[in-house]
């Protein structure tokens, strides 16, 4: 039988198709599962994918043996709005639901172990990304509809103590607002 | 008031007024009623009850694990008796510093998915380190082997880089954009790397064409044998010689052209004149 020709080529621990494919053009990821015992991988899979393709596929390409049960699980994309990539002016109400995504898990015949996660996101720039995006967000609230729903707001209240303070020490002397340019600049 | 002998019996022998007589008065009883005494008959068992519930021993139960449930929590059933005892469990270790590390091989083929140092995730400089892709005239020189062994090569790194962005996603966060570097550089990795497999499969296509081209012209040449078995000896090109040299007059006008023993066009201004249009 030409599978058993094929099987004895490979040595593969279980039955081969009659399907070679040489060129195949998809990608796989492998998640890190911390919940999993160390002796069970969980990847993520093209949606025609199916379990014996996976076991096939992890061993001649990666020589990794499976266990007899692999266990698979479609999550169905959440519905939202826009497109991707989004054009010049987003289209809100191009409601749509994503194409779901095929996840495997996979026991291992030896156990494999992600690495740590790395604790200094320096090089990521993570601080000052983190910092960006807040303050954007803080503006959005700020210029947003719902802006007189915000309270008062801690750095403006500071500012005007220590204006309050240096104008009853006599540090300053209060002049009118016009000439100091108040009302004259467009802003928030 | 039921009347048995026995009732009978133990009143009689009840004494009601005390002993001033002798034993010859009537406080003794009878001695005709004296065979009754000596009976030995035992104390008289219900044989035939009212009830018909079956007794508690009326059927040995040989099902050891009757009424004992995991779903139920029913716990260990009296008539149970395990291989370990409850205080020679094993008890799991709750603390992860505790807990001893997984040892994994260095050859484990799942390191393939990871970056090549063996960290959780590359830096944006790590990704930035690539030169460009494979240029189709550069891919030309390769093999099929070589070709294939690239194409591998490519899917491989794409496999890498899939799943540092999935996992750069969970620690970063997808902040719709403004998530932490590396994204970028990710993306122009998986470019080039799409661009070395793009070569790879023009390559692979024009070399098809020129294989499919050549295969259906030596199909129409009478002198290419294609079905000749080149290992046994039999010759593919069997060319038919001189006779085939000389060109066939087919009685065409077009043969008065082409006729090679003229040297000159005949003169064709009659015909023009007659066919001139204004």
């Amino acid at each position: 039988m030409a599978s058993q020709l094929a099987n004895m080529a490979t040595h593969a621990p279980f039955k081969v198709g009659m399907k070679e494919v040489y060129l195949p053009n998809f990608k796989l990821i492998f998640k890190r599962t911390k919940h999993l015992p160390a002796n069970y991988a969980s990847f993520i899979v093209p949606l025609w994918f199916s379990k014996l393709d996976l076991r096939d596929y992890l061993y001649h390409a990666y020589n990794v043996r499976v266990g007899p049960v692999i266990r698979s699980y479609v999550e169905q994309g959440r519905i939202r709005q826009g497109q991707v990539p989004e054009p010049t002016r987003p289209q809100y109400k191009r409601w749509h639901r994503p194409r779901g995504t095929k996840h495997m898990t996979v026991e291992l015949e030896r156990p494999f172990a992600w690495p740590e996660r790395p604790t200094d996101l320096t090089p990521w720039n993570k601080e000052e990304t983190t910092m960006a995006s807040e303050e954007q967000q803080a503006y959005g609230e700020k210029v947003g509809p719902q802006a007189d729903q915000l309270g008062g707001r801690d750095d403006r209240r500071v500012a005007m103590r220590e204006q309050a303070k240096a104008l009853l020490e006599g540090k300053e002397k209060w002049k009118p607002g016009l000439s100091r340019g108040v009302g004259m600049a467009f802003g928030r | 008031m039921h009347c048995t002998g026995a009732f009978l019996l133990r009143s009689a022998l009840i004494p009601s007024i005390p002993r001033t007589t002798t034993a010859t008065t009537a406080s003794l009883p009878a001695a005709f009623l004296l065979p009754a005494f000596t009976t030995t008959t035992p104390q008289p068992t219900a044989r035939a009850t009212f009830s018909t519930t079956p007794s508690a021993h009326a059927r040995k139960d040989g099902n050891r694990n009757r009424g004992v449930s995991a779903l139920r929590h029913t716990g260990i059933g009296k008539k149970q008796k395990l291989s370990v005892s409850l205080k020679d469990l094993p008890r799991p270790v709750l603390d992860p510093q505790r807990r001893s590390k997984v040892q994994v091989d260095d050859d484990h083929g799942l390191w393939d998915f990871l970056p090549t140092a063996r960290t959780a995730l590359r830096t944006p400089d790590e990704l930035h380190a690539h030169g460009r892709g494979w240029t189709v005239p550069e891919l030309r020189h390769k093999d099929w082997d070589d070709l294939h062994r690239l194409w591998w090569v490519c899917i491989k790194e794409r496999n890498r880089l899939a799943t540092q962005w999935y996992e750069h996603d969970r620690i970063g966060g997808m902040d719709g954009g403004a998530g932490m570097y590396g994204e970028h550089e990710g993306a122009a990795r998986d470019k080039e790397v799409r661009k070395t497999m793009k070569g790879v499969r023009h390559c692979l296509t024009e070399r098809w064409y020129a294989w499919e081209n050549a295969r259906v012209a030596g199909m129409e040449d009478g002198e290419v044998d294609l079905y000749a078995e080149v290992e046994r000896g039999e010759a593919a090109y069997l060319p038919r010689g001189e006779e085939s040299v000389e060109p066939v007059s087919l009685g065409s006008e077009d043969d008065a052209r082409t006729d090679p023993s003229r040297t000159l066009p005949p003169p064709n201004s009659a015909s023009a004149a007659s066919e001139a249009r204004v």
